[in-house]
């Protein structure tokens, strides 16, 4: 399938969706074929990406929108230029958050002598933040936030292949 | 509909190697990851355990999350952990969270094995798939192996009314970067 819009028109493709983790696998799928089929991105960032949308749709359902609510994520594509995701809650999750409030708990997290130490807690940081060129935060009018982050493709052609492991062990490190 | 996944472990003495395939996520993580914590709680001391990841096809961050708590345990209980056979999309995770700095990867499970040395001359060397038994799904998670304060989440607050977000009206404005 090739996308044969103008590479400067934006594709637009938003999908609401129930507070409920089970539909991630269906949403991982349409991000890698979305990525793959009408973006330059390569592969590479398919795979990633998939991870991004699927960290930033868990934290939406645990933490920001309640069950019997809804999260939305939106995918916006400028061909050969940057491709960003939106997903946002509702606010009536276990968790209230501001964007002032997320923005003081990524920036801690993002600090070097940060220690993830629970279960918990790497995907914004370590997933979301480390893939996305951009990333910001804001409240809803209604309630809830939107975090939405970008990627451009001239960043992510820079390396275009995935790692392959080792056959030797890495530096082990232990704190 | 929760995601396919399974974990199997295979017995090979001092060494057990647990096979995961399909996607750990949300939906299916908290019971799947079961099978590791009581095959460590079977082995409390050196167990030397290699993870097969060659039919993983996807984990998010909480998989990871319980991995490195798994090897907080066995570690500090004298054993070791190695991963085999990650496909390159499960690597660059795995490497992006900082896992491979801790856990040593292979692209063979044999390679794996001569990592943690020659067996000890008690070992059984038949091996034997095992198919794990599923438990439920904690209440709470396990605790980490790290008792450091985590700042997860604040204190929970009510849950309010539902309140539907309303149908997208206008272009998305790119927002300027706020912490990159």
């Amino acid at each position: 399938m090739e996308n044969n819009l103008p590479s400067t028109a934006p594709t637009r493709i938003t999908i609401t969706l129930p507070t409920n983790a089970y539909f991630m696998s269906g949403i991982r799928d349409f991000t890698l074929t979305m990525i793959k089929n009408t973006t330059n991105f390569p592969e590479k960032w398919a795979f990633r990406f998939q991870s991004v949308v699927d960290e930033l749709c868990n934290n939406a359902i645990e933490y920001g929108s309640a069950p019997g609510s809804e999260i939305r994520i939106t995918f916006v594509c400028v061909k050969d230029d940057y491709l960003e995701i939106d997903v946002e809650d509702t606010g009536t999750g276990k968790v209230k958050m501001t964007k002032e409030m997320i923005e003081k708990l990524y920036h801690d997290r993002k600090e070097p002598s940060y220690v993830f130490s629970g279960i918990r807690g790497r995907g914004l940081v370590k997933i979301i933040g480390e893939w996305s060129d951009e990333i910001s935060f804001k409240d809803r009018p209604e309630g809830g936030l939107i975090v939405s982050v970008k990627k451009y493709l001239k960043n992510a052609r820079q390396t275009d292949t995935l790692p392959v492991s080792n056959t030797q062990p890495q530096t082990i490190l232990i704190n | 509909m929760i995601t396919d996944a399974n974990i199997t472990v295979e017995d090979l003495g001092t060494i057990k190697i647990v096979h995961i395939t399909g996607q750990l996520d949300e939906s299916n993580i908290d019971e799947k990851i079961q099978a590791i914590y009581k095959l460590v709680e079977a082995n409390p001391k050196n167990l030397n355990l290699i993870y097969d990841l060659e039919s993983l096809e996807y984990m998010n961050s909480k998989s990871i999350g319980y991995l490195t708590d798994l090897y907080g345990k066995i570690t500090e209980s004298g054993g070791k952990v190695a991963i085999a056979k990650a496909k390159p999309n499960i690597f660059d995770i795995l490497q992006v969270v900082g896992l491979t700095q801790l856990i040593p990867c292979f692209d063979s499970t044999e390679l794996a094995k001569n990592s943690f040395g020659p067996a000890t001359p008690a070992a059984p060397v038949a091996a034997a798939t095992t198919p794990a038994t599923p438990a439920p799904a904690p209440a709470v998670p396990p605790t980490p192996a790290t008792p450091a304060p985590s700042p997860e989440v604040p204190a929970p607050a009510p849950v309010a009314p539902s309140t539907p977000i309303p149908a997208p009206v206008a272009p998305v404005v790119p927002q300027p970067p706020a912490q990159q």
